[in-house]
């Protein structure tokens, strides 16, 4: 009987994944958009990682000094310098708008020698406004740090105390490591939610699941094998997701690959139980669209997809850390960036046991055939 | 009549839709082997008494015994003695027939030489073809096909040839016989009369939920002429139809 049985499933998920495969729209969602989403953040996190500032430099003076001054921020990277703010005026507008985050002014004797001293002098200022404080607040420290060595060339000073900045890890989490992450949840609940949304009720409107129903299909074997199909290009689409990430971003992989696999099959199982859910409910799609959109919209914006959550206020943090999807985008990124295994995962995995039940509890009991 | 011949008792059943009976207490037997019609005009209730027979509807009032099991009690059971053809028949996209079978025969727990059955209902050339590409005759017969893949003892059909041209139409009800001739009780809805005449061993004529008449298409006709009944216009050695088919042939067109 048990055999039997895990036949079916087993008939059931393999015809399901063909389907898939054989479906160019479905292709393109699940695998090639993500992918998508994955170049256009990744071309926005990624790469150097360094705080960078938009800057406009003015010049007024005409000494030596100043000018090698310029030509050494034109060629640090910290500074991303605007040529087109020619004029205090223009930089203003420049940072009213926020495409630029101070001005630097080097006033019209700075750098001359003044007076009997013997080395060049000066005050650099940076001019910003409210909007960009805190950028101008570590962009005076970083010029007064430089000022700082070439004061240390002309005036030989003791400095009793000092302070020196020493990194912690060896290399400490990218932005690119949580959009990865982020991205791979973002994969995750298309297929999941949106792919049984519209499938489910079409398939219902045409009669195919009524036939189905029809025969001795039980409906735990049928949720097994979509599940279990759902699951195999889950793995797929998150394989092609990493291997664009280490080719074009270079994403470190300091976990392991079956602790990776496992989280995103209990990841798709849980979100498509949800998928599962509202389709096998609903009688078209005009009933599911809604409610798949009332379930996805926050997961998507607080379950740390596209902004990391940490950065979103405490009482925010602590009830998405309940959404489904949370464990997953959590649970991905302890795995590729801190290296842990799946075992030392238990309050994602747990989260996500119990999700699972819920979730499958109430998709078995609204599921309708027709 | 408590024998071996009869393979469906149906007793008192009933189907409320809205506070309406839609199907009003009918009662009759179908007896093993045989083609079994029920005919009747739209909302009539034909669907609706097939559909409770199959187990997909609950069954209101009455009871309905399908080979000794009761349909209300082991639906599960039900299933697995019946094949089913509905109305409009569907499958899922992107899959070859060969697979529509295996899916089928899988949903029943069984493994099934595939190519055999597409074979019988002359579809063997189409084997991996999609099914969203064939011809609504196609269809019908692919439909009979993964019906009959777990050797059911009673085939339901639902207004099989609604939609399809002559010739498609022929070839269907030489497949129903085919059917039948394996010893497969058929129990089918039409409301063409042509086809229950030609098809049916008897037939049940439904109207309003109820049962108006059920016998054999020859005695029912006997009874008619009986009561005095006679037609207004003479009758024709050949219809429009035989026009038809002898310009157009028998032969299928998909």
């Amino acid at each position: 009987m048990i055999k039997k049985e895990l036949f079916t499933i087993w008939v059931f998920a393999k015809l399901e994944t063909f389907r898939t495969f054989r479906d160019k729209v479905a292709l393109f969602f699940t695998f090639v958009f993500p992918l998508i989403f994955l170049f256009i953040f990744g071309g926005i996190f990624g790469g150097n990682n360094s705080v960078k500032f938009k800057v406009a430099v003015l010049n007024e003076s005409k000494s030596d000094f100043s000018q090698g001054f310029v030509k050494q921020l034109t060629e640090d990277e910290t500074f991303d310098i605007d040529k087109e703010s020619t004029s205090l005026d223009l930089a203003k507008a420049k940072m009213d708008r926020g495409q630029l985050d101070a001005t630097i002014v080097l006033p019209q004797n700075f750098g001359e020698k003044s007076g009997n001293n013997a080395y060049p002098s000066g005050e650099a200022q940076v001019i910003y406004n409210q909007n960009n404080e805190q950028a101008a607040t570590t962009l005076t420290s970083v010029l007064g740090g430089a000022f700082e060595k070439v004061n240390a060339g002309f005036v030989k000073s003791e400095t009793p105390f000092s302070v020196k900045a020493i990194s912690t890890a060896k290399e400490g989490q990218r932005r690119f490591d949580y959009t990865f992450a982020g991205l791979v949840g973002f994969s995750i609940l298309g297929l999941g939610i949106f792919g049984p949304t519209t499938v489910f009720p079409q398939m219902k409107q045409k009669g195919i699941l009524k036939r189905l129903h029809t025969t001795t299909l039980k409906v735990r074997q049928y949720f097994i094998a979509n599940a279990l199909s759902s699951s195999i290009i889950g793995i797929v689409s998150v394989a092609m997701m990493f291997v664009a990430a280490r080719i074009f971003f270079d994403l470190n992989m300091n976990g392991d690959y079956l602790s990776l696999m496992a989280i995103v099959v209990l990841g798709t199982i849980t979100l498509f139980g949800i998928g599962l859910a509202i389709g096998g409910w609903a009688k078209n799609e005009n009933q599911a669209a809604p409610l798949a959109q009332i379930v996805t919209f926050p997961m998507m914006f607080l379950s740390g997809v596209f902004f990391p959550r940490f950065a979103m206020p405490e009482i925010l943090q602590r009830v998405s850390s309940f959404f489904p999807l949370t464990p997953v985008v959590d649970g991905v990124r302890l795995i590729v960036t801190e290296g842990r295994t799946i075992f030392d995962l238990g309050p994602q995995v747990g989260l996500l046991a119990a999700w699972i039940v819920i979730i499958y509890t109430i998709a078995f009991r609204a599921f309708r055939w027709e | 009549m408590k024998n071996d011949d009869v393979i469906m008792q149906v007793k008192n059943l009933t189907k409320i839709y809205d506070k309406k009976k839609v199907v009003n207490g009918i009662d009759f037997e179908v007896k093993r082997g045989e083609i079994f019609g029920i005919l009747g005009p739209n909302g009539a209730g034909k669907t609706t008494t097939l559909e409770m027979l199959e187990a997909l509807r609950q069954i209101d009032g009455g009871e309905a015994l399908l080979d000794g099991v009761n349909v209300a009690k082991d639906p599960q059971k039900i299933k697995a003695l019946i094949g089913v053809q509905p109305q409009t028949p569907a499958f899922a996209e992107k899959l070859k027939l060969t697979e529509i079978i295996d899916m089928f025969a899988a949903a029943y727990g069984e493994k099934v030489n595939a190519k055999e059955f597409l074979r019988d209902v002359d579809l063997e050339e189409k084997a991996s073809a999609y099914s969203e590409n064939l011809s609504g005759g196609q269809r019908q017969r692919l439909s009979i096909a993964a019906a009959l893949v777990h050797g059911p003892k009673v085939f339901f059909l639902d207004e099989p040839t609604t939609g399809l041209d002559p010739q498609a139409r022929r070839n269907l009800w030489g497949l129903i016989e085919d059917v039948r001739k394996k010893g497969v009780t058929v129990i089918m809805t039409t409301h063409y009369m042509d086809e229950a005449e030609l098809l049916c061993d008897r037939i049940a004529i439904m109207d309003n939920g109820k049962i108006v008449a059920l016998d054999t298409p020859k005695n029912l006709i006997k009874n008619l002429l009986k009561k005095g009944f006679k037609k207004e216009q003479t009758v024709e050695q050949a219809n429009l139809e035989d026009v038809f088919i002898d310009l157009t042939g028998k032969d299928l067109r998909d």
